[in-house]
């Protein structure tokens, strides 16, 4: 079970501040990047990755471990 | 008034002393932009004590800005924010210098800004000019202050610290669209919190105490109160030259004149009008001073004009000249203008006085 946090804009398209995903076999960075991409279509929505606290490239080659949390963290603009 | 009675409070904590006050009326803080995050900013930097703060925006108080920018009285409604913002600061505390500039941030005057101060402060509300700030921090080695707020959300950081993360290793893609306070709608108390936030990272900055926010970004709901920190690592890839930053800001920008203004030199020997349009294109327009070149072989026929003339090119919509003017700047044409709007917008004004 992995959890999965969003902020700002990206938590008013998943309409949720966080969610739980349990996987049975192996889940990539990529792959579930990609799934939430279809689950949510976030399209023009840019944003940053990070696992367990660091930020991360969304490309990178990373095998999702149980107990890991990953947060959708777009750039803000007001002020 | 006695400097040290009015400090006495924070000189009495043994991080600050009388060494750190002297640290504080050193500093040189410039805050950019005058809203929501200035309006929390620039008081408590003022009242410590910040020697010399400079307030950057050419916006004037509107009376939608009120419940967020506390620094506003309703009186102040439709007069300009910074000479509001100075005039409130100064009977905060009157030992500070506070300057002002009522102008927008530009790739033009950024940089020799930024050489007048020691600490940089985000207050904007634009992400187009968070990378502008980043960039010209970069350039000038000054650490730069972000703060930002999405509803109940709100985010800080500070890049560039000692040669630390910058805002481009945090978000690499510039072509985001976040909505800005005007369209996401926001409420006073955010903008309060997150300006606190980044007011401590610049007395932290100054004083030397702590631990600044560099390679982290905080994130904060008021909703919940959850608070995280994310961190984050420099990319090699987000250093800017000054050449960089040149040729990104300031090399392409073509200037533009509108119509009503060019009208009043219509007669004007002096100045040369310039149609790039097709020879088909209508409506044909004749001008006492004027040439006609196709965008298309002005290269080619560029010997037809003086370089040292005062020109305006015009087309239909005003895109082809914005290109020709490019074009013969770097032909080094030096007086050079495109009419804003084209043919397209010259029409109805043409009309009117019947030329």
């Amino acid at each position: 079970m992995i959890e999965i946090k969003y902020f700002g804009a990206v938590a008013e398209k998943t309409k949720c501040e966080f969610e739980k995903l349990s996987f049975s076999e192996e889940l990539s960075l990529q792959k579930l990047l990609q799934d939430l991409e279809e689950k949510y279509a976030f399209e023009a929505l840019t944003f940053s990755v990070a696992v367990n606290q660091k930020i991360v490239s969304k490309t990178k080659q990373y095998q999702l471990q149980t107990s890991d949390i990953v947060a959708l963290l777009p750039p803000f603009a007001g002020g | 008034m006695n400097s040290d009675n009015r400090y006495n409070r924070q000189i009495i904590l043994p991080e600050i002393g009388a060494e750190g006050q002297q640290k504080l009326s050193k500093s040189k803080v410039l805050v950019i932009g005058a809203g929501g995050l200035a309006a929390t900013i620039l008081p408590y930097l003022a009242s410590a004590g910040v020697g010399k703060i400079g307030v950057i925006d050419d916006d004037v108080v509107e009376v939608s800005n009120l419940h967020r920018q506390v620094i506003y009285k309703t009186s102040a409604v439709g007069k300009s924010k910074v000479e509001e913002a100075k005039l409130m600061l100064l009977e905060l505390n009157p030992e500070i210098e506070v300057d002002i500039f009522s102008e927008k941030l530009s790739g033009k005057n950024a940089i020799s800004l930024f050489e007048n101060y020691d600490i940089i402060v985000d207050a904007t509300d634009s992400i187009s000019i968070k990378y502008l700030i980043n960039d010209a921090c970069l350039v000038t080695n000054k650490p730069m202050v972000y703060g930002s707020i999405f509803r109940f959300q709100g985010q800080v950081s500070v890049f560039n610290y000692q040669n630390g993360p910058t805002y481009r290793c945090l978000y690499p893609d510039e072509n985001s669209n976040a909505l800005n306070c005007e369209d996401a709608g926001v409420i006073g108390i955010s903008v309060g919190i997150i300006g606190m936030f980044q007011a401590n990272e610049v007395l932290k900055m100054i004083l030397e105490i702590g631990e600044v926010l560099s390679g982290k970004i905080l994130v904060y709901n008021i909703l919940n109160n959850e608070q995280q920190k994310y961190d984050f690592d420099k990319s090699d890839i987000q250093s800017i030259s000054r050449e960089t930053f040149e040729e990104k800001y300031n090399k392409n920008e073509v200037e533009e004149i509108s119509f009503d203004v060019v009208l009043e030199e219509i007669n004007n020997d002096e100045v040369l009008f310039l149609d790039v349009r097709n020879e088909d294109e209508l409506p044909k327009i004749s001008l006492k001073n004027q040439i006609k070149i196709p965008l298309m072989h002005l290269e080619n026929e560029i010997e037809k004009l003086d370089k040292n003339q005062k020109i305006y090119v015009f087309c239909q919509s005003g895109i082809r000249s914005k290109t020709a003017v490019e074009l013969l700047k770097n032909h080094q044409f030096k007086n050079i203008k495109s009419i804003a709007g084209g043919v397209l917008g010259m029409k109805q004004l043409l009309q009117e006085i019947k030329i």
